[in-house]
């Protein structure tokens, strides 16, 4: 089988974009999961808020991409806010099985709600962009999809230097790490706890904001997402950030080559049998444990 | 006396399910109790795993998903028969539970709620995209009737026998094994693993056979569930499958056997009561299962028993 260079190249670089938006659902699964121990199953319906969001608020500011984006962003970190001040403040650090069984609860009803409102129809979502992109000798990719894997490593760049540099991340990094002694020199995990639920929820509307120009907007759209993070975050390593960023990266290139190459079925389930594997030989992920450790 | 009054009232129970296609020849209403029998196994077989090992398996929605293909699939593409088909899929589906079970019970039990629920994922998306041997989002129509001695149990109310006869048989084996010294080596081991440990009991092996047998149960009842339709296709493995399952056994309080299966009857007809539209119904769901969780988080029978608790206390002060 001879293999032609260019779409090999396209194969990656469309890898390397469908990674990254893996990466910031994982990634904000990490956090939460760093600082609280629990997983949230209604990640991914975050990330259908944001894309709803997004394909709301183009229209009110005539299609202009940017003060959409902020808007989705914003919108979501309050939904984040209110998400864990009704709910996850109730739930102590040991109980993992009860805060899947209420976030699961909550994804149920947010995407129910959100089909009974607007259907189940899938919306396309214009931009002032269009389909107009960039184009690299026989290569060609729509501006969307720059701006989307851009958005993506500034928000990573970002929040690097938030936990590295930060009192707010050094907290989060602090409770992630040891949480008595965290609390003996008088953090408040509850104050940490939030914060990191709406720093992970802004990660999530800004995938979901990226991402609804690109794809179709539906009420399902974060169920398929999820699964797959939630299998990144296990293949990284439970609550470790670069172990999630690298694992989503590695998942996106892997399954755009396979895509490309073979059926749909083995695209699909390469994650599946990754994670498996991975499970078999390093039972705590690739990567070492890490308590949240960024340098 | 005390003692026989669960066996005995579950009997009689279970022999008025029996009457019920004597009562009424409604097929919508044999169908809700075709549907609550089949629920209340597949819900018990999670109480196995969740309520009683403590570990939370969303790998039952696939189970249950391969279970109906596997039996669909031996009768229609195979040429065998139902009763064939269901051991298969009781067998396959063992066969995978334990596959997929040792690599992740050896970590934690994050690891294994995650990694069920992917596998429940990848099962969906091979329905679907495995066209070659699923016919893909097609399914596979017209499921022929079972036979038995030269009977056969074509339409709902005759094969409400066969479901009712299933579901009896399961149940009575689930409780068998919930109460006998398996099964409260499983509670132990949910409710302190390095006390289980400590007392020279390897914990592993209890774990994968309580999850391979509920993976077995889970498909077997897929099978007969999915001949009840006539039909099965991808959306046999709707997410909605795992919340009915998921609700019957919070709502009945997980580790409770009795509770869970009159949760499942009750719960399985409640919908059809409610008949609102499919996304408020899914929207109620949803609120139960959130509210659930916060009032009465091991179930009615777990409120039952601690109001018990109180009593005796205030009796003995």
């Amino acid at each position: 089988m001879t293999v032609d260079a260019t779409y090999l190249v396209q194969l990656t670089l469309n890898g390397i974009a469908l990674g990254l938006l893996y990466a910031l659902i994982a990634v904000g699964l990490s956090l939460i999961f760093g600082v609280m121990e629990i997983i949230n199953f209604a990640h991914g319906e975050l990330l259908m808020l944001g894309a709803f969001a997004m394909a709301f608020v183009l229209p009110v500011t005539g299609l202009l991409y940017w003060p959409a984006l902020a808007a989705a962003i914003l919108a979501i970190m309050l939904v984040g806010w209110a998400v864990y001040e009704v709910l996850l403040v109730r739930l102590r650090t040991d109980e993992f099985e009860r805060s899947i069984l209420i976030t699961l609860g909550l994804s149920i009803i947010l995407i129910h709600l959100m089909q009974y409102f607007f259907t189940a129809t899938p919306r396309l979502v214009d931009t002032q962009y269009g389909f107009n992109g960039v184009e690299i000798g026989s290569i060609r990719i729509t501006w969307t999809r720059v701006i989307g894997a851009g958005a993506a490593l500034a928000a990573f760049a970002g929040l690097y230097l938030v936990l590295r540099y930060t009192q707010f991340g050094r907290a989060m990094r602090a409770i992630a790490q040891n949480r008595e002694a965290a609390l003996m020199v008088g953090i408040r995990p509850r104050v940490v706890a939030r914060n990191a639920v709406v720093l992970a929820a802004g990660l999530c509307g800004l995938a979901g904001a990226a991402i609804a120009p690109i794809q179709l907007v539906t009420p399902y759209m974060g169920q398929f997402l999820i699964f797959k993070a939630f299998a990144l975050v296990i293949i990284g390593g439970l609550g470790n950030i670069p172990g999630a960023i690298a694992a989503a990266i590695g998942l996106g290139l892997i399954e755009s080559w396979i895509g490309g190459f073979f059926e749909i079925a083995w695209q699909e389930g390469a994650v599946f049998v990754i994670m498996i594997v991975v499970l078999f030989l390093r039972p705590d992920g690739l990567f070492k444990k890490g308590g949240m450790r960024v340098g | 006396m005390k003692l026989l009054a669960a066996p005995l009232a579950s009997m009689v129970a279970a022999l008025l399910l029996a009457a019920l296609p004597l009562v009424t020849s409604s097929n919508y209403v044999i169908g809700i109790g075709l549907s609550a029998l089949i629920f209340t196994v597949a819900a018990a077989a999670l109480n196995l795993i969740y309520g009683y090992t403590g570990l939370l398996s969303f790998a039952q929605l696939g189970f249950w998903g391969i279970g109906g293909y596997a039996t669909a699939l031996t009768v229609v593409t195979f040429g065998g028969n139902f009763w064939w088909g269901l051991l298969w899929a009781a067998l396959v589906n063992a066969v995978l539970a334990i596959v997929v079970g040792y690599p992740t019970l050896r970590t934690n039990r994050h690891a294994f709620v995650i990694v069920t629920l992917t596998f429940a994922l990848l099962v969906t998306l091979i329905a679907r995209d495995w066209v070659s041997l699923t016919r893909g989002p097609l399914g596979i129509p017209n499921l022929p009737a079972p036979e038995a001695f030269g009977h056969r149990f074509a339409g709902t109310a005759q094969f409400y026998w066969v479901a009712w006869a299933f579901s009896v048989a399961m149940l009575g084996f689930l409780y068998a094994l919930c109460s006998s010294r398996i099964g409260r080596t499983l509670v132990a081991i949910k409710q302190n693993e390095p006390l289980v440990r400590a007392q020279g009991i390897a914990p592993v092996p209890y774990k994968l056979a309580a999850f391979a047998i509920s993976a077995a149960i889970t498909g077997a009842a897929g099978g007969v569930y999915c001949f009840h339709l006539g039909i099965i296709d991808p959306l046999f493995l709707d997410f909605y499958y795992m919340q009915t399952f998921l609700i019957i056994v919070i709502i009945g309080g997980a580790g409770s056997f009795w509770g869970v299966v009159v949760a499942g009857v009750v719960m399985s007809a409640l919908p059809e009561l409610l008949r609102f539209s499919e996304d408020l119904r899914m929207v109620i769901y949803g609120a139960i299962l959130v509210v659930a969780m916060f009032v009465m988080p091991s179930g009615v029978a777990g409120w039952l028993r601690e109001r018990q608790l109180l009593r005796m206390r205030e009796h003995v002060r």
